[in-house]
């Protein structure tokens, strides 16, 4: 199978991911580790999905085997009707490139890119791409935009991440803690940031956090421990960004 | 075990693929030393005991024809400890195409100067008259065999010569018959010693000489020796006196020697030197690595200097392993070394012998430049502070580079080229040093074909360019007009022309020097003079034409004149001569002139003592035959012949240095780039690893590293071209003596091989860093701030 670049299938709330069983295990020689233990979930387009839960609890593991970094030792993730489990190498590098936006703690900017150029790399490979600098604009970095990683703040930079996850118009959006190394009000710029792709581009957004109270801004908050999915709370009202205390 | 020790073999293993890469150039360096160095020391060791067993002369003298009573007065003169008068002879062989010299030794094996080594069979039976010993390296190649016939022509008239023994001789180590000829032809001229009875008889010279060679007791003072010999044999036609390093096989030998001791130098600096540097970036980027760890170990107690030793010890390791395995694979070159000297060479052995004090040495010069390497590196750790370890590094910066200036390339060029530009101005030393691997490794290939390129341009340049004829016929004396008119008449030859070839001593006040006069006519078709220009130079219709090495010893110019004393045959009235002319030439001691003036100097209307012939092609061997014993025709030298037997030759020299090339200038272009390369993906694995995660493929990621790769390369190469171009002129300079200059002449194919090979070095080196592209793991990467 082809994996296509359709940025526009689908329609909001259409499911869009099927995680059925998932398990992933770590063989550590003598012990096995168990980094999740038969996780379901459906996720729907355009949902904003936020999940919670303690150091350990496999919040990592399942952000990456839902954005082809990782393969599951057993259980099944449906993108659409593809099923991920049968992708090959090539495969996945195409799932990404094509459907996938990635945003870590740390930036992982090229550091002798400038902020647009940066973009661009994403743009170069990207079969849809939105302008570069209206990338940047998303995220409010239009006057920044020839500058180097190293002469931007930390909120910058993880601004320019953004924009280059969103540039390739990825149907998803991987969050892996993007506030962690930033202060509140960097913190919350960077979660506008989210919030607007989600909202203008239709974007489905899981973001990871360790701190409860960005859960307000999710459609659904999911709750993980030891490798499961404790809750799934709905959150009937999204909170704006600006109404989250922490 | 101690911890530090257990990690110091875990790290080997962990970058066993850039240690091996160490090792490698290591290796290469030590090999080199010890191959060359035991080579050197053989053929030196070699040669000196096989000059002292088989008593080589020191000096010799060739004339016309001297009485034997004058080798009394030779003896007598104080510093002359022992002479030999002998026969020495050009003659023809009833083989196509073979000449021989024949050389006289006493008649019952005594020891003489210039003895023989009796390699198989015998030496002469007593009163036998028509013996012969042939040297073995012709009896071989034409498969003669202990008691074969052979059948010579000596002064006109025919002999049957019984081949009695093979014989090897200090003199002709390396046999050839005149410089010009460059490289052996053994299967074409060999020497054919007889007994002194012989000899006189055959040549009508009983109880005279035409050469003399004799031994001293302080070679320092040969040029007086000799010039009281001269005064002895004054009368008797002296056509040239040589000391022994002047004599062509010797002189061969030990430039050979001096040439082995020189690579030996510079082969071995620059591949230790560029193992240091390995070491250098590998460990400087270990220890940045390490940081932390260093920090922690001294916080627990560790000493700065058992941190220090630590890494130094670490490029010990690898400089050993790569020592242990330059012993085995020196020795194995030398074996290969030697059996290519072999091939040129005739000595009665040579030994491939293992010198324990060249190990040690090499060990020690190697373990040198490892530590070299590594004390940067070690300085660094052993300065790091317990608290500076837990303080991050400085981040990289970006920074704008030169090419951005050129806004509008900048603007078309891809992120991945934007990227390696940014790169490549980012680490510069690394980028340096890529560049600096294959400046070195591309000058190597430009150096070593160029030394083929030498070679085949000069015998394309001497056979084609300036001998045109097909067939060179020598006369045993002057003849007149008419012998031109009967090699002309031949049935097959189309045109045939004269050549008057004789030798002087030539005269400017006090300094004087023996040369061969050649006369030439000043319209000949078959024989051009030709300086290093490729330019036809003409001879004039009367006046000297002289080659730069002769004109400067003599010190003359243009205009100037010089005493011209024959040294053969009945004339002795000396003459002078103005010089009309100074060309630079490749081979040194020759000097021209119109036939018709020369033979005027010789008291002659006309004379000429060899003809070129013009023949029918494929007609030449059919025309040498026929000749092979007509009367007064002492050689026949058909040109296909000789080219053909060079190129065998040639050809088999051919192989073993391509392979000796390919070899060191792959392993040090391969181990530069494969460390380098390793080393900054270490440095980005960060980056290269989030391109993956965004979705980009190995090979796009690769490429990023590859095209780096290449751009550095191609600064390396375009620094490796005048490079090597430097190295061979250095070379040319070096080897340039009295007898010969080394052409200035590189092939463009040179240039092209040099190119391609480079190419492929470094996408071995990209396709060996392949594996750890693929290898990249993103999520464990991405997981840890490093
Ligand atoms: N490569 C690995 N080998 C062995 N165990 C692993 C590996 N990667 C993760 N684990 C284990 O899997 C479990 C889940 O890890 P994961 O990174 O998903 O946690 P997390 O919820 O993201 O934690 P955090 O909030 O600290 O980032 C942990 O117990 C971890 O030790
Ligand atoms: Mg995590």
């Amino acid at each position: 199978m082809a994996v296509a670049s359709n940025p526009s299938a689908g329609t909001r709330g259409a499911p869009i991911f099927r995680i059925d069983s998932l398990v992933k295990e770590y063989a550590m020689g003598e012990v096995t580790v168990s980094a999740l233990r038969g996780v379901s979930l459906e996720v729907k387009q355009g949902e904003f999905l936020v999940i919670l839960g303690p150091s350990g609890s496999g919040k990592s593991t399942l952000l990456n085997i839902v954005g082809g970094l990782d393969a599951p030792t057993s259980g099944d993730v449906w993108f659409r009707d593809e099923n991920l489990s049968a992708f090959n190498e090539r495969q996945f590098t195409l799932y990404r490139r094509n459907h996938i936006g990635f945003i870590f703690q740390f930036y992982n900017l090229m550091p002798n890119l400038t902020a647009k150029e940066n973009v661009e790399m994403a743009t170069e490979i990207s079969v849809n791409p939105i302008d570069p600098v209206e990338a940047l604009a998303l995220v409010e970095l239009t006057d920044r935009a020839d500058h180097f990683p190293s002469q931007l703040s930390g909120g910058e930079q993880q601004r320019v991440a953004i924009a280059r996850a969103i540039a390739k118009r990825p149907e998803i959006l991987l969050c892996d803690e993007p506030t962690g190394a930033l202060d509140v009000a960097t913190g919350k710029i960077v979660l506008n940031a989210l919030r607007a792709v989600n909202e203008r581009v239709d974007t489905t957004v899981l973001l990871i956090t360790h701190n409860a109270s960005i859960g307000g801004l999710g459609d659904r908050i999911i709750r993980m421990r030891d490798g499961g999915i404790r809750t799934i709370i709905e959150n009937k009202r999204r909170l704006s960004v600006d109404e989250v205390e922490w | 075990m101690k911890p530090l020790t257990k990690k110091l073999f875990r790290t080997i293993m962990k970058t066993r693929g850039q240690s091996l890469a160490v090792a490698a150039v290591v290796l290469c360096g030590t090999a080199c030393f010890i191959c060359l160095v035991s080579v050197h020391r053989n053929l030196l060791l070699t040669r000196d005991t096989y000059y002292a067993q088989y008593r080589f002369a020191d000096f010799e003298i060739m004339l016309e024809r001297a009485p034997n009573t004058t080798l009394f007065k030779l003896e007598n003169i104080p510093g002359v400890r022992q002479v030999r008068g002998r026969i020495v002879e050009e003659v023809n062989l009833d083989l196509p195409g073979r000449t021989g010299r024949l050389v006289s030794l006493p008649n019952r094996a005594e020891s003489p100067l210039n003895d023989i080594v009796v390699r198989k069979g015998r030496y002469f039976s007593e009163g036998a008259q028509n013996e012969v010993i042939v040297s073995e390296r012709f009896a071989q190649a034409n498969h003669f065999s202990i008691g074969d016939i052979l059948r010579i022509t000596v002064d006109g008239k025919r002999h049957a010569l019984k081949i009695v023994g093979e014989g090897l001789s200090p003199e002709y180590v390396i046999l050839i018959r005149s410089v010009q000829d460059m490289v052996p032809a053994p299967e074409r001229f060999g020497i054919l010693w007889v007994p002194q009875d012989f000899a006189e008889t055959a040549l009508s010279m009983s109880a005279a000489y035409n050469n003399v060679v004799g031994s001293v007791d302080d070679p320092e003072q040969l040029d007086a020796i000799l010039d009281r010999c001269e005064d002895v044999l004054d009368s008797y036609g002296i056509f040239a006196k040589i000391k022994q390093k002047n004599q062509i096989s010797a002189s061969f030998v030990a430039d050979e020697i001096r040439g082995l001791e020189v690579m030996a130098r510079i082969m071995t600096t620059v591949c230790l030197g560029l193992s240091a540097l390995v070491i250098f970036i590998l460990l400087s980027r270990m220890v940045r690595n390490e940081r932390t760890l260093i920090g922690l170990m001294k916080a627990y107690g560790y000493s700065n200097l058992s941190v220090a030793t630590h890494y130094v010890l670490f490029s010990l390791i690898l400089s050993a392993v790569g020592c242990v395995g330059g012993f085995a694979a020196g020795h194995a070159m030398a074996g290969g070394m030697l059996k290519m000297y072999a091939q040129f060479y005739q000595f009665p052995l040579l030994r491939s012998q293992v010198y324990p004090d060249i190990v040690v040495k090499s060990l020690g010069i190697a373990i040198l430049f490892a530590f070299l390497g590594s004390l940067s590196a070690s300085i660094r750790a052993s300065r790091i502070r317990p608290a500076d370890a837990m303080r991050p590094e400085a981040p990289v910066i970006g920074h704008r580079v030169l090419l951005e200036s050129w806004g509008w390339l900048w603007v078309r060029m891809g992120f991945t080229w934007k990227m390696i530009a940014r790169n490549v101005s980012r680490s510069r030393f690394r980028a340096s040093l890529n560049a600096f691997g294959v400046m070195i490794s591309s000058g190597i290939i430009i150096m070593g074909f160029f030394s083929l390129d030498g070679i085949q341009y000069m015998l394309s340049f001497q056979f084609e360019l300036a001998e045109k004829e097909d067939v060179k016929i020598s006369f045993a004396k002057e003849m007149g007009k008419a012998a031109l008119h009967e090699s002309a008449r031949i049935e097959n030859v189309l045109l045939a022309e004269p050549l008057l070839q004789y030798p002087f001593e030539m005269r400017n006040g006090w300094k004087k020097k023996d040369v061969v006069v050649i006369g030439m006519e000043r319209d000949g078709k078959l024989r051009d003079l030709m300086n290093t220009d490729e330019e036809v130079v003409d001879v004039g219709e009367r006046g000297l034409v002289l080659s730069e090495t002769i004109a400067e010893q003599l010190g003359v110019g243009v205009g100037d004149f010089v005493t011209l004393k024959p040294l053969m045959g009945r004339i002795t009235k000396e003459r002078t001569a103005s010089v009309s002319k100074v060309v630079k030439q490749y081979f040194g001691a020759s000097a021209y002139m119109n036939i018709n003036a020369l033979s005027r100097i010789l008291g002659e209307p006309f004379a000429m003592n060899a003809a070129l012939l013009d023949t029918e092609p494929g007609m030449e061997r059919s025309i040498s035959d026929q000749l092979n014993d007509a009367p007064f025709v002492s050689a026949v030298e058909v040109k296909v012949d000789a080219l053909e037997s060079l190129m065998d030759t040639i050809g088999q020299n051919i192989a073993i240095m391509t392979g000796a090339i390919l070899t060191f200038s792959g392993v040090i272009a391969f181990s530069i780039i494969y460390n380098v390369t390793l080393v900054s993906l270490a440095e980005r694995q960060r980056e290269l690893a989030s391109l993956r995660v965004m979705g980009f493929t190995h090979r796009e990621v690769g490429s990023i590293l590859y095209n780096e790769n290449f751009v550095t390369g191609a600064i390396g190469l375009i620094l490796g071209i005048p490079f090597g171009m430097t190295i061979c002129r250095l070379m040319v300079n070096a080897f340039q003596t009295d007898l010969y200059r080394m052409p200035y002449h590189i092939a463009p194919r040179t240039f092209i091989i040099a190119t391609v090979l480079t190419v492929v070095f470094i996408a071995i080196s990209n396709f060996a860093v392949r594996n750890k592209i693929h290898g990249l793991d993103m999520v464990e990467v991405l997981k840890a701030r490093e």
